[in-house]
């Protein structure tokens, strides 16, 4: 085990660090994570216009239209914030303007999608006797500006962003003289980049009439059904997340970084079907993992906090207990680093073999319809069995899941601890007699 | 005074840290200014602040190039903290190196 983590640390961590760390990703997960406010926020939106209790469904139902709008106007058009977000920090990272970068980038995606003006039909329908219709001008269809459009608005971002760059390293563009106040320099700047990702997205789609959206959405399905509906899908990310954080390095913030887009995906899918009355399709969402995995924080070390706060070593006693009010609220820094857990090679087998366990529960529990699937994204600083009866819109099994992943996490701890704390009551004995 | 800033993954267990060595500090009588904030964060705080140091929680030491890159151009040197100093307890092995860079 030893050998293992040494191994982790030379070998697993610095590739898997460089990844996380190269700007193209960077930027995505920070402008994937500057739009999470909002998906939080919109989120509630939504279980509050279909709350899981009949009596409240049906209170509610004749303003189900109005208490949607802002769930429609966040989470609907997630990828367009990020799209702006992604844009900004990767130009940023290089340097450039940010704001250009991110309005170009935005720019770009819009382009994917083709304005409509359904007035026609509109006058027809009221013509035909159909009530309520009026003309209505322009309008974009939204379907594909929500989580579906992610993958179109990172490649469009970087196309955008990687345009502006060539092009102002190549010295392609327009320099206005020294007296022009800045801002308006930068936005002649940013002209020749604008057209020539405009010219080029605008012949792409509509004179070439090819779909992008659609073509990358079936490009990444495969990926994105195997990431939300299979044991691998769960496993995968657990094992890489407790390995790095077994090696010292902040697993969630790595992978993390590579996996949200998709999980968004799947929790927009999610949401999609909860607001349209059909049945939820994706079992391995963030909240998912947040909830019934990360108990206390990655390792699920809730269960290990407890063990301590009753050790007979008066060093874990005291990391114990220093360690087990953040960790409710899932920071588990103090415990990882104070035990440690880290380089650590009778805890690190627990700390993996423990959210292996509690995934494949919580996976079976979800996939056998015990429980419900995840919609809500809530804060992730919630005690966990109140997150995760928020998270599946209020199905109070799940807080029982939570409470029986924990009983179990600490049976996988308690053998590999009291290996440990007898190690640890040795030394401290040695100390006293030295 | 002495001016520190800390960084770590989100700006929440590091202030737990924090605190900790703010009150090492107090009760040594180290005069102290100490702040967390997460990596995202990092670059606007240090160069508006005007900090004599910057310390790097252990599980964001893949991002510590990144962080000296940063630091280099307001010429704040970085530091790593050791592990079992990244807890309440360990406040007192972190303060021993913030002491070091003291002027």
């Amino acid at each position: 085990m030893e050998r293992f983590l040494k191994w982790i640390e030379e070998k697993l961590m610095p590739p898997m660090a460089k990844l996380s760390e190269q700007r193209h990703l960077r930027a995505i997960r920070d402008g994937v994570i500057s739009t999470l406010s909002l998906i939080i926020v919109g989120s509630f939106f939504l279980i509050i216009a279909q709350p899981p209790i009949q009596s409240l469904a049906k209170a509610v139902a004749p303003n189900v239209g109005k208490i949607m709008v802002p769930y429609r106007l966040t989470m609907g058009l997630m990828s367009l914030y990020a799209a702006y977000g992604m844009g900004y920090s990767l130009s940023k990272s290089y340097k450039l303007d940010g704001v250009s970068g991110g309005v170009l980038s935005l720019a770009a995606f819009l382009l994917t999608t083709i304005p409509l003006n359904v007035d026609t039909f509109v006058t027809a329908a009221s013509k035909a006797g159909v009530q309520g219709g009026k003309p209505m001008g322009w309008i974009l269809p939204m379907g594909n500006l929500g989580g579906s459009g992610m993958f179109t608005a990172i490649i469009c971002m970087i196309f955008a962003v990687e345009t502006m760059r060539l092009l102002q390293k190549y010295h392609v563009t327009i320099k206005m003289p020294e007296q022009v106040p800045e801002s308006v320099a930068r936005s002649f700047e940013a002209l020749i980049p604008a057209a020539v990702i405009i010219t080029v997205l605008w012949f792409i789609r509509v004179w070439l009439n090819f779909d992008i959206q659609t073509t990358i959405m079936n490009l990444f399905k495969p990926i994105v059904n195997v990431a939300g509906n299979s044991l691998g899908g769960v496993l995968v990310p657990v094992i890489f997340i407790t390995l790095l954080w077994s090696a010292g390095i902040h697993g969630m913030s790595v992978i993390g970084s590579l996996i949200r887009p998709i999980w968004l995906v799947l929790l927009d899918q999610n949401t999609a079907a909860l607001s349209a009355g059909h049945a939820l399709p994706n079992i391995a969402v963030e909240p998912f993992f947040q909830w019934f995995i990360w108990i206390g924080g990655a390792g699920a070390t809730l269960s290990l906090a407890i063990l301590l706060c009753f050790s007979k070593s008066e060093y874990l006693k005291r990391v114990g207990r220093f360690s087990i009010i953040p960790g409710i609220f899932n920071i588990n820094e103090p415990l990882i680093f104070g035990v440690p857990i880290v380089m650590n090679p009778i805890l690190a087998i627990p700390f993996i073999l423990g959210p292996v366990v509690a995934s494949i529960i919580a996976y079976a529990a979800t996939a056998a319809g015990l429980v419900a699937k995840v919609t809500v994204l809530a804060p992730w600083t919630l005690p966990a069995p109140i997150g995760a009866f928020m998270a599946t819109g209020g199905d109070w099994k799940a807080a029982v899941l939570v409470i029986i992943n924990i009983a179990v996490v600490t049976v996988i701890y308690y053998p590999f601890f009291k290996v440990y704390e007898k190690k640890m009551i040795e030394e401290e004995k040695q100390s006293e007699v030295a | 005074m002495m001016k520190v800033l800390m960084v770590c993954s989100g700006g929440m267990s590091s202030s737990i840290v924090v605190k900790a060595i703010k009150q090492e500090a107090d009760k040594k009588g180290f005069p102290l200014e100490i702040k967390a904030v997460g990596t995202g964060e990092f670059d606007e705080e240090l160069k508006s602040g005007g900090y004599d140091l910057a310390i790097v929680a252990p599980q964001v030491k893949h991002r510590l190039s990144v962080f000296q890159e940063s630091a280099k151009a307001l010429k704040v040197p970085v530091e790593m903290i050791v592990p079992m100093g990244y807890t309440p307890i360990g406040a007192p092995k972190v303060l021993e190196q913030i002491k070091k860079h003291a002027k």
